[in-house]
């Protein structure tokens, strides 16, 4: 009646809860996952291939497209590697808006995380509260760049506007509210007996495994390794920021959670200090109209929501085009860490997992 | 205007017979411009540039010295007023916020460690914009690699990146393949670079750093490069059945198969004819009935 076999299933590639087109094959005992192979390219649009056909400042709203949840950082990451490869230096007040704008998608991007993360494990509420919030951080980007998602926010060498009027009063009147919605999302999900049980002990990875599978971001931090670009590497204005490193031990979907709330009071805390210390003075330094590269090759990494963001360029002599231009997308890498994560688990499990990760398969595919 | 200046109606070029197959290697629209230069980074290179452009430089001052020369005995001789002496051209110097990064020679701990335990298996070691390159031979890389995993004094943890670059114009080889290792513990990043010839097998990073297994996936998807001892060396974000490697230089742009011809570039009426060949196999009239 009971046959002693393997099953294989295929979650995806159109399932809700794999953000994007992502495909995952399944070999169950039981319901136990045995084995977990992720396959990928679905969303494949040749993004690197693209920049190098286009000049430097073209391969912005490429990297727009990439993780359309987290557009800002990428935009950061590409205009420092650009900087970086030109030597150029950014105005310090352009640094301060840059700075802020990040932590803010930060909190965007973090914001989705929550809402479809919980939604996926069956939490509906905390997903309209969360959307709530987001909201007014997507509006702030309207203020600031006329748009809300892909936001192309700032040039080499600085930005193209300086912060529009009455930005000031936009952003105290978020933080007056944010501490207080925070607590709310917590009381929804932190002493939740489902929630708890969905996710503590879940998708375990530990410090020595995520490092060599070079998983970086929250899912690192969680597992004890306080590895922050920010703090490590520091960029725009972050040196000059005072802020904590949230890191936990467990290396579970629940430490992963609880890191990420903290990481969010913490960019708070960062917006904070960039309205109270904004300099003041230009956003743009002298350029050229047209760039022309030395031969040069440069790797920027940046710590965007989910994890480092790295750029690699190549300058061709004279030419306005980079001759290579790579992009080491953070989703791409924590992927590789799903099939440790998952296998041993329950099949219920993995839509945790792959919450947890947080991956956006825009980034992953390119 | 005559006719004969008037641009001559041409033929629309002849159709293929059979079914419509694409011959993409002998299309008209894949019009690839291959790099002509080699910008690998390169402190000797870098160099022997500068070397050559100053003498450059010396040899045209010299020359233009010699002629003032020239140009003045022979106005003395002719009794005239003696020629303006010859200025030396200063470089322009643009005013904006540029500062290019050059190559500079290595003073880097890491990078002089490196080079005291590989010996001659390195070939260059440098510094640019703030980064550290250190050049290995092709054969040696996961010594090297292994090297800076284990050393107590470099402890390299994470390979951050590993990534490739097409150079369709260099001799002695077609590829840089480059490791970006970051140490997480001494906030240090290190760049490790091998070049490679075309159909050349590279020892797989994933032995030393299990982070690798993806990247290197998608360096033989996008260019090419098998590594050797790989556990599952396959296309990553292609499809299995896909030609050719996108990220090669000589790839085209314009997209396989009927993409290729653009509406806007159809001036020959070749997509109607196209269509009307398809048609007429599949028996259907697409032709317009004549007006009486």
């Amino acid at each position: 009646m009971f046959k002693n076999e393997e099953m294989e299933i295929n979650l995806g590639p159109q399932h809700p809860s794999t953000h994007g087109v992502l495909r995952v094959k399944l070999r169950l005992d039981g319901e136990t996952i045995t084995h977990c192979r992720p396959m990928i390219g679905y969303l494949h649009r040749g993004v690197e291939k693209i920049c190098e056909n286009q000049t430097f400042f073209q391969g912005q709203v490429w990297t727009d497209r990439m993780d359309y949840c987290s557009a800002v950082a990428n935009n950061l990451g590409w205009a420092e590697a650009n900087e970086k490869l030109f030597g150029i230096t950014v105005p310090r007040r352009a640094q301060y808006i840059r700075t802020m704008l990040n932590e803010f998608n930060r909190l965007a991007s973090h914001l989705i995380w929550l809402a479809t993360h919980a939604l996926d494990i069956g939490a509906m509420t905390v997903f309209l509260y969360a959307f709530r919030e987001r909201e007014d951080i997507l509006d702030m980007n309207e203020a600031f760049c006329g748009s809300r998602l892909t936001t192309t926010a700032f040039r080499i060498g600085g930005l193209r506007e300086d912060l529009p009027p009455g930005f000031e009063k936009l952003v105290t009147k978020f933080l007056a509210k944010f501490p207080s919605c925070l607590e709310e999302y917590e009381n929804l999900l932190s002493e939740n007996r489902i929630w708890k049980k969905r996710t503590v002990g879940v998708a375990k990875l530990s410090a020595e495994d995520a490092i060599a599978l070079g998983v970086t971001g929250p899912v690192l931090r969680a597992a004890g390794v306080p590895y922050d670009i920010r703090k490590a590497f520091p960029y725009a204005a972050y040196a000059e920021m005072d802020f904590e490193v949230p890191t936990k031990t467990e290396a579970d979907t629940y430490a992963r959670y609880l890191v990420r709330m903290e990481e969010m009071r913490q960019s708070a805390r960062i917006i904070q200090q960039c309205m109270d210390g904004m300099p003041e003075g230009p956003v743009m330094a002298k350029l050229p109209k047209i760039l022309r590269a030395e031969v040069n090759e440069v790797y920027h990494a940046t710590e965007a929501p989910k994890g480092e963001i790295g750029y690699y360029l190549v300058g061709e002599k004279g030419s306005g085009n980079p001759y290579r231009f790579h992009v080491r997308a953070p989703g791409f890498i924590n992927l590789q860490a799903l099939p440790k994560m998952a296998e041993g688990g329950l099949i219920a499990d993995i839509v945790a997992a792959i919450g947890t990760l947080d991956i956006v398969l825009g980034e992953i595919d390119r | 205007m005559s006719d004969e200046t008037l641009p001559q109606p041409q033929e629309p070029p002849a159709a293929p017979a059979g079914p419509y197959v694409y011959d993409y290697a002998a299309s008209p629209q894949r019009q690839i411009v291959l790099p002509k230069t080699v910008p690998l980074p390169s402190l000797i290179t870098f160099l022997a540039e500068q070397k050559a452009a100053a003498e450059a430089d010396e040899a045209k001052w010299l020359k233009q010295l010699a002629d003032f020369e020239v140009a003045k005995a022979k106005a003395e001789a002719e009794g005239k007023d003696a020629p303006k002496p010859p200025v030396r051209a200063v470089p322009r110097k643009d005013d904006n916020d540029l500062k290019t990064p050059w190559p500079q020679e290595a003073k880097d701990a890491d990078l002089l460690h490196l080079q005291d335990c590989l010996g001659g298996k390195v070939e260059e070691i440098f510094e640019q914009a703030g980064e550290l390159t250190c050049q290995v031979s092709k054969e040696s890389i996961l010594e090297a690699l292994l090297l800076c995993r284990q050393d107590a004094e470099l402890n390299y943890e994470m390979l951050a990146d590993q990534t490739a670059t097409h150079y369709p114009a260099a001799t002695g080889f077609a590829f840089s393949v480059v490791y970006h290792l970051t140490s997480i513990s001494r906030r240090k990043r290190l760049r490790l670079r091998i070049l490679v010839p075309e159909g050349f097998v590279p020892e797989s990073a994933c032995a030393v750093y299990p982070s690798a297994n993806w990247m290197e996936r998608e360096i033989y998807d996008m260019l090419g490069i098998r590594f050797a001892n790989h556990p599952d060396m396959t296309r990553i974000l292609c499809p299995e059945d896909w030609e050719g490697h996108p990220l090669r230089k000589d790839y085209p742009t314009v997209g396989l198969g009927q993409r290729d011809i653009s509406f806007r570039e159809d001036r020959g009426g070749r997509l109607e004819l196209i269509a009307m060949q398809k048609a007429g196999q599949l028996g259907i009239n697409l032709k317009q009935p004549k007006a009486e």
